[in-house]
């Protein structure tokens, strides 16, 4: 068997992977992490003194922390394996990815195990978070200059 | 079917609702008329009193992107009509809700304070 026909039957066997399933089950599944973020939002802004633009960043860090206990309590497993890209890409996707490699590594020690190793996975997401970051700003800059759309 | 329907409820337009509530001498009808020409908003709460008035308005759902623009046009336009009074106007839904507060209490000794609180919150950054 040469790799062509390995190849061929591989692929004829191998399951096809549903990616309008998935689609849906990602979108359904991050849209309600960004409902329930509304929500803490509007709680921020009803009992607190923040205003729409200020009440994020209490928001992004309840959410982190809601992630946070869940990750620890193993829900968030079940969370990312049901909603795929719908678990990860919003901000519980990278507190969950820090504190499982946390407690993973736990064990090494704390310094040279969880320090060491807790931004392994969330290492990308800050790198390329910020690079993405950069490129936003830098099209909304444009966008901005050119009066298409407002600060 | 039924889902869909769920999913794109939220883009249901909204019939405009203008509130105004007047402790001023000035004349409450010009304000209306500015709001009621944009077609960009979805509701606004107006408050007079005194020197002061604030305008906490709400953007239709597409609108949203052009917040700033839209407060500084309904700005401009306000400006225009009522040269003598100090004008706030805010997209954000805090501020909307704080002089909605305002209205409702009508405790006009604790307005003078309350419009503070708004003005302080607006220049608050992070």
């Amino acid at each position: 068997m040469n790799e062509k026909k390995y190849a061929a039957l591989e692929k004829e066997i191998s399951p096809k992977t549903p990616y309008l399933r998935n689609c849906i089950k990602a979108f359904l599944v991050g849209g309600t992490i960004c409902l329930i973020g509304q929500f803490v939002a509007l709680f921020y802004m009803t009992y607190f003194d923040f205003t729409e633009r200020t009440s994020s960043n209490p928001t992004v860090s309840t959410m982190i922390f809601f992630a946070m206990l869940l990750t620890g309590f193993g829900f968030y497993k079940k969370i990312g394996q049901i909603g795929g890209a719908g678990g990860s890409v919003p901000i519980t996707g990278f507190s969950n990815a820090v504190v499982s490699a946390a407690i993973e590594h736990k064990s090494e020690g704390y310094v040279l195990g969880v320090g060491g190793n807790m931004f392994k996975l969330a290492g990308s997401v800050i790198l390329f978070g910020v690079f993405s970051a950069f490129v936003v700003a830098l099209i909304k800059t444009i966008l901005v200059k050119l009066g298409v759309v407002s600060w | 079917m039924l889902i869909i329907l769920f999913l794109v409820s939220g883009c249901s337009l909204i019939d405009n609702d203008f509130e105004v509530q007047n402790y001023s001498a000035m004349d409450e009808q010009e304000v209306k008329d500015v709001l009621a020409s944009d077609d960009r908003l979805a509701s606004a709460v107006v408050l007079f009193f005194e020197e002061e008035l604030i305008v906490g308005v709400r953007a239709k759902t597409f609108s949203r992107f052009h917040k700033t623009k839209i407060e500084k046009d309904i700005k401009k336009q306000l400006k225009e009509k009522y040269p003598d009074l100090t004008i706030t106007v805010s997209a954000d839904s805090k501020i909307k809700m704080e002089t909605k507060k305002l209205i409702v209490k009508e405790d006009q000794e604790k307005l003078d304070i309350g419009i503070k609180k708004i003005k302080s919150l607006l220049k608050e950054e992070t």
